[in-house]
Formats: C-alpha cells, structure tokens, sequence
C-alpha cells in the first residue's frame, strides 16, 4: 500500500509535469516570439489556447503537495528543509505567471502590455526549471539546492516544456484553423526535440558521473522502459511534426514526456531520497494511508467523468460570437 | 524578554510568522465568495429558470464571470500557501504531516472538484439544456463545503489535536475520524461556514447598494440586490448564536484563548466584560468599557460563574500581553460588526416581510454598501482571534511555532517575505482593475448593444476566432 501512495504521488507529478508542462512552454514561445509586431499573431494563438486550463493545472501541484506531506510527512521535512531556495524561486514564477497573464489582458498601454509579456515569458523559464532542479536535487541523494544534477534536470524540464508546448499549439493552431502558425510551430517543436535529445543526452552523461546508483537502474533495471520510450518517442514525434503527418503527436508527447518522469522515479524506487530515505521509512501511519487511497478513489470517479465533459465542451462549443 | 530569546535562537521565526500571516491573510478575502458566491450565483440562475426571468439569467451569468476570475487568484495564492507549509514549518508537517494533512487531502481533491465543475458551468451557458446547466452547477456548493470542511478539519486539529499516539516524538498511529473531527470542528466550521455565506450576501448586495446610491433603481439593480442580502440577512442573526456558543466552548478547550479575548488576568467569578480597552503586563485594563460582571453572566449565565484568566496558564504557554491586546481588539471588533450586520439584517427582514419590498431608506442603503467592506473586516478578525489567540502554539498544547519554523536563515525568509507583499500588491491591483473594467463594460451594455458576459475576461471559454 506504501507503493500505492508514492504511485499516486508520482501520477500528480506526472501529470502536472505533462499538463503544465504544455502551459509553460507555451509561455516559453510566448518569451521566443520577438517583439510585440512580429510576435502578434502567436502570442494571440498562445493567448487562446491557454485561458481556460491554465489555473486547473495548480490544482495538481497542489494535490502532489498535499499528498506528499499527508502520505510521507519525513519526506516532505527533508526535502523542504534543505530545498526551500529551489521551490521559492519556482513559487515566485508561480505567482508572476499567473498575475501577468491576467495583467496582459488588461494592460491597455502598449508598454505596458510588452512588460506584461515579458514578465510572463520569463517566469514561464523559473518555475518548470526550479521544480525540476528540486527533483534532480533529490535525485542525486545529496539535497544540494544548486548542483550538477540540479541545474541538468531543470535544463530538460525547459526543453521538455518547450517540446510539448510548441507541440500542443500546432494542434491549436489547426484548431482555429491559422494556417501559417501550424508551419511556425511544427518548426519550433522539431527544434525543441532536437533540444531535448541533446540536453537529454547531456543530463544523462550528467547522472552517469553524478549518480551512478541511479544511472543504472536507469539503463538496466526498473526505469529503463520508460527511459526507452521517451528516448524513441521524442525523436518519432520530432519526426512527424517535420514530415507534417499530423497525427498522434500530441498523445506521444505526452507519452514521451511523462515516461521520463517515470524513469526517474521508477530507477530510485525505492528510495524517495537516494541513499537516504525509502518509501516504507517515510510514509504516515496505516490508517491514513487507507484514507488518502479512499478519498482518491471517490472523488476519481466523480473527476474522471467530469473532465471528460469538460474537455468535450471545450473541443466542440466554443463561443459563437467574435471578440470585440 | 522570553520573546527576544525566541528570535535570538530562532532567527527566521519573526519574518516567517509575518509572511505565513501576510499570505493567509490575503488567501482568506477569496474565500467567501470562492465558497459562497457558487450558491448565490445557482439561487439566482433557479430563480430565473423557474420565474423565466431573463435579467435573473442575465445577472446569474456575470456573476459566473467574477467567480472565474476570483477562483484564478484564490488558485494562486492558495498553492502559494500550500508550500509555505513546507518552506516555513517543515518541522510541524514531518512530525504531525499525517493527521494534520488529512484534512487538506479531502481540500486537494475537493478543489479539483471545483475546478472542473467551474469549467463546465463557465462553459455550459447557453450550449447545455438550462435544466442541465443548472445541475451541472449544483455540483459547486457541496464541493466548495467538501473543501471548507478539509481546511477546517485542519485547522481545529491545530486548535484541539486528537486522533494521533506518539512513540519517542513521532507519530506511529492516526485514529483517522478523531483526527478529522476534532472538538474545535463542531464549532469552527458551522461558524466560519455561515461568515462565508454571509460575507458573500453582503458583499455581492453592496456592489448594487451602491448602483442604488447612484440612481440605478430597475429591476436588475432591485433582483441583484435583495437575493444575495436576504441570505446574509437570515444568516445573520443564526451567527450571533454560532458565535456565541464558540466562544464558550473556547472557556473549556482552549482557555488561554478565551482569556486572551476577554483581557482576563486572573481566574475569577462576577468577571467584567471589557469591551475594547488593552492589558498591561500587571494585569491592569486601561481604557474600554468595563461592564460588571457581564462575562460571567454570558459564559455561565450567572454572576457566580468563574471565568479562566491569562494567569491560570503558564507565561511561556500563553499569548504575551501583544498578542493578548491583538486578540482581544480583534474578537470585539468582529463581533461588533457582526451585531451591526444582525441589526441591519432585521432592518431588511422587517421590511420586507411587512411591505413585500426591500428597505427605500437612503440610510439602509448606505450602511448595505458598508456591509460589504464590514463582513470581510469582521472575517479577517474572526480568523486572527482565533491564530493570534492560540500562541504561542502551532498545535496547541502539543508543538510550539518557534519548534516548527524552518531552520532556513531570517535573511531568506525577509527576502521571499517582501517579493510576496510586493507581487501580491500587484495580484490585488490588477484584479480589482479586472473586476472594475468588467462592471464598467456590463454598465454600458445595459445600456447599449448586449454580448456575452466572458469577453475581455482572462478565463472561460473563447471565441471559435481568436484576434491577433
């Protein structure tokens, strides 16, 4: 049951790796579109595709928060006791992202609205590399806030974010039927895979000299299927975005993408911290762990449905009228 | 100075009790209309269903908008919080994180709820059946109290711990339901439950006291007006009893606290009730109205009745003289403004129960668009009563705040603590500038050409075009 726990910690994770991991690249495009003229009609599309999702994906940082101080109170302890520096400067982009996007929609001087731009733009780069750096922090064993390992997952939490991000807007661009941004961006997501395979790569030269006991597990043991299926994945998804088979890409980078995050955690499992703390030493008393996995399973089967509704108004009804 | 020795050995305790109260106290000015405003929003939309009433509609719908915008930032501020539990007192969650986070587990999950179901309402006007769109939104009030619920079930851990046994410091066993439903929750969420509500009828209604107070007299302004303050008008004399039996159960859980409330120094029959006024560190009162023997009459019903002072605890157990005048300045404040809000409430009811109308008194309508400024002061005092009243312990009785802070040092903290106030301050203008440029647009179009209330707001479902 302690493994059923640290899953559905990791599922929150995953999810909010995957999920907002489209949001933030989407942010980073926004940051890469020049200036205000040129980067008109992408921002505008970027602008489009996140308004409504945007504040659903906190809602999974929020819940792997929660089940990891209700589930593994000693993990949750060490790993904010040593790492607060990280997570400060993901929360402070956090905020700044979510104060300027509203911001650039009320910002009237065009000074202004460029500032707007800007600021959400670059605490789109904070908060996904902070968050990641804290993973590679743990991942290495040593809790060093700035570290090798540290700064090489947030480097390949950039890169992932930026693939998916610009991966998803080719489908939304195609969706409101903006023909030259589909090209723009099947441009930028093939890029952003030939980024990632190479930071990805140097990541993982990275935990071969800095973590070894992670390292092989990775290449031979638990996390090495998913560490397999990102490593075909992200060239395949690359490879139809170029070729401008538009099919399947944005299922794959899903897949891709969180299949990374499984290799991670599956190669330390089961440790939570390498080295230091495992899953059966940190984890709260039976009987919260019983309730944490009932109260999961309810409210899933009220979500699942309804995030199925959600999503089929979203795709199918949009507003009739223009914007004004 | 038992307070200088604490900052001289815990360095970042002074700025990290600043910034956790900074952020609280902002996150809980979201709550009641986050909870609430749902409720009032499905009552108006029920109401123009059933009377086929198109402003209804028409006014149920743009209170969906605010509700989006007003959910965005509570998301915010709220993660925001969630990880300074960690970054501030990683010692409280890594001893108590199992019985403590149980409550916030339920609130996780309900938040998501919420989240989804905002979505569908958002984007279900006009392109689900009204019947459906109305039930799909009746999923919003029972998982805003689902989510209320978690947050209090939390807090009233910290207020009355139970539920947990400790080997060696560590917590080995959660009796999971005596965790959940402390002592303190049976009053603490019934009365913070109907603040919320209440707060959302006042604060809505004052927005249309003030289209009142400038000459807006339609039926829009009369419907906008007198739903969402007849329900904080029923509400609001329930409160004054809600409150009242909280406060006496304080006398018994947590009675450092109580004294601390009523500025009692000693333990003692025929005690006064002070109202106003402040404790020196001898126990004298200056200032305030002292009625004689008043307190014992209300929390016994006589005279004879004894009454816990500061002094029936131990110096370093209690909150200092501060936090002492801080409480009790805050619990009278809060309930003189809840005896106000009562009065006001009668006021309403009277009117309309004899003249079937609301109040067209210009008085009424000034101290209604107060109200609304008077319900969130009186939230934010209720809750520094009871944080302020429970010093100097993080889990009463049990851990001290100075044994939970991070060990992080005090330069850190001060840093995050002044980037916060300052993107706060930020996250407050623009959100009022939002809420200002939508009440703007939607005057205009009630005058003008009519379009869909989600324009130029930041969230909720988008043209099928997009505009560069």
């Amino acid at each position: 049951m302690p493994d059923l726990i640290a899953f559905t910690l990791l599922l929150a994770i995953t999810a909010y790796s995957t999920a907002g991991g489209v949001d933030f690249g989407a942010g980073i495009w926004d940051l890469l579109a020049g200036g205000s003229r040129r980067g008109r009609e992408a921002r505008a599309l970027i602008d489009h595709s996140m308004a409504p999702v945007w504040e659903v994906n906190n809602v999974w940082l929020v819940l792997a928060i929660v089940l990891c101080w209700t589930g593994f109170p000693l993990l949750f302890q060490t790993v904010f006791a040593r790492l607060y520096p990280l997570f400060a400067l993901a929360l402070v982009g956090l905020i700044l992202r979510g104060a300027f996007f509203a911001f650039r929609h009320i910002a009237e001087d065009p000074r202004a609205h460029r500032i707007a731009d800007l600021v959400f733009g670059l605490s789109s780069l904070l908060t996904p590399f902070f968050f990641a750096a804290s993973l590679g922090a743990i991942a290495s064993g040593r809790l060093e806030s700035f570290s090798l390992m540290s700064i090489a997952f947030g480097l390949v939490s950039l890169a992932a974010t930026a693939f998916s991000g610009a991966s998803f807007l080719v489908g939304d661009a195609r969706r409101y039927g903006a023909i030259e941004l589909v090209g723009y961006f099947r441009r930028r997501a093939v890029i952003a895979a030939l980024a990632l395979i190479a930071v990805g790569s140097a990541a993982l030269i990275t935990i071969g000299f800095e973590a070894p006991d992670l390292f092989r597990p990775m290449l031979a043991g638990k996390g090495f299927p998913f560490a397999l299926v990102t490593m075909v994945l992200t060239p395949v998804v690359g490879f139809l975005l170029w070729r401008g088979v538009l099919r399947w890409y944005r299922v794959l980078t899903v897949a891709a993408v969180g299949s990374m995050v499984f290799a991670w955690a599956f190669a330390q499992s089961p440790y939570l911290v390498p080295g230091q703390l495992t899953i059966a030493q940190a984890v709260a008393p039976f009987s919260t762990q019983v309730l944490l996995l009932v109260v999961a399973a309810v409210v899933l089967l009220v979500i699942g449905p309804a995030m199925g509704v959600l999503y089929y108004l979203d795709q199918r009804s949009a507003l009739e009228s223009p914007e004004t | 100075m038992t307070s200088a020795l604490w900052l001289a050995s815990e360095p970042a305790l002074l700025p990290s009790r600043i910034q956790m109260a900074f952020t609280l106290a902002s996150h809980v000015l979201l709550v009641p209309l986050g909870v609430a405003l749902p409720s009032l929003t499905l009552l108006m939309e029920g109401i123009g269903l059933a009377s086929k009433d198109p402003v209804a509609l028409k006014i149920a719908r743009r209170w969906s908008v605010v509700m989006a915008v007003q959910f965005a930032v509570g998301a915010v501020t709220g993660t925001i919080l969630s990880f300074e539990f960690g970054i501030l007192w990683p010692r409280m969650l890594g001893q108590f994180g199992g019985a403590f986070g149980l409550g916030f587990a339920i609130e996780a999950w309900a938040f998501f709820l919420e989240a989804i179901f905002i979505g569908i309402y958002l984007y279900g006007w006009e392109r689900l059946r009204p019947r459906t769109h109305l039930l799909f939104g009746l999923v919003l009030p029972p998982a805003g109290l689902l989510g209320a619920f978690g947050v209090l079930a939390s807090n009233s851990w910290m207020n009355t711990p139970a539920g947990t046994t400790l080997k060696a410091g560590k917590v080995v066993d959660v009796d999971v339901m005596a965790a959940l439903f402390t002592r303190a929750l049976g009053y603490e969420f019934w009365h913070f439950l109907i603040a919320i509500y209440m707060t959302a009828g006042f604060v809505v209604a004052s927005v249309y006291a003030v289209a009142w107070l400038r000459g807006r007299r339609d039926h829009y302004q009369r419907l906008a007006f007198a739903v969402p303050f007849t329900v904080a008008a029923v509400l609001a004399p329930i409160q004054l009893v809600v409150g009242d039996l909280s406060a006496r159960a304080l006398v018994a859980d947590q009675p450092s606290k109580f004294a601390a409330m009523e500025i009692t120094w000693t333990t003692r029959d025929h005690n006064p009730e002070v109202i106003g006024g402040l404790i020196d560190a001898n126990g004298d009162i200056h200032f305030g109205i002292s009625v004689p023997s008043l307190d014992s009459l209300l929390v016994g019903y006589s005279p004879n009745a004894v009454v816990p002072g500061l002094t029936s605890v131990a110096a370093n157990a209690r909150p200092t003289i501060v936090e002492a005048n801080i409480t009790h300045l805050a619990f009278d404040l809060m309930v003189g403004l809840g005896s106000v809000g009562a009065a006001l409430a009668v006021w309403h009811l009277w009117v309309l129960w004899r003249r079937r109308r609301p109040p067209e008194s210009i008085w009424f309508y000034r101290l209604a668009a107060l109200a609304g400024i008077g319900a969130y002061i009186a939230v934010e005092t209720g809750w520094i009563t009871t944080e302020v009243g429970r010093q100097p312990w993080i889990v009463f009785g049990v851990m001290r705040v100075a044994d939970a802070v991070t060990t992080a040092p005090a330069s850190f903290v001060w840093t995050m603590l002044t980037a916060l106030v300052v993107i706060y301050a930020l996250i407050a203008y623009f959100f009022v500038t939002l809420l200002l440029r939508l009440s703007a647009r939607w005057r205009r179009e009630d005058l003008n050409q009519p379009s869909e209330p989600e324009v130029g707001a930041p969230y909720g479902p988008r043209p099928r075009t997009f505009t560069a």
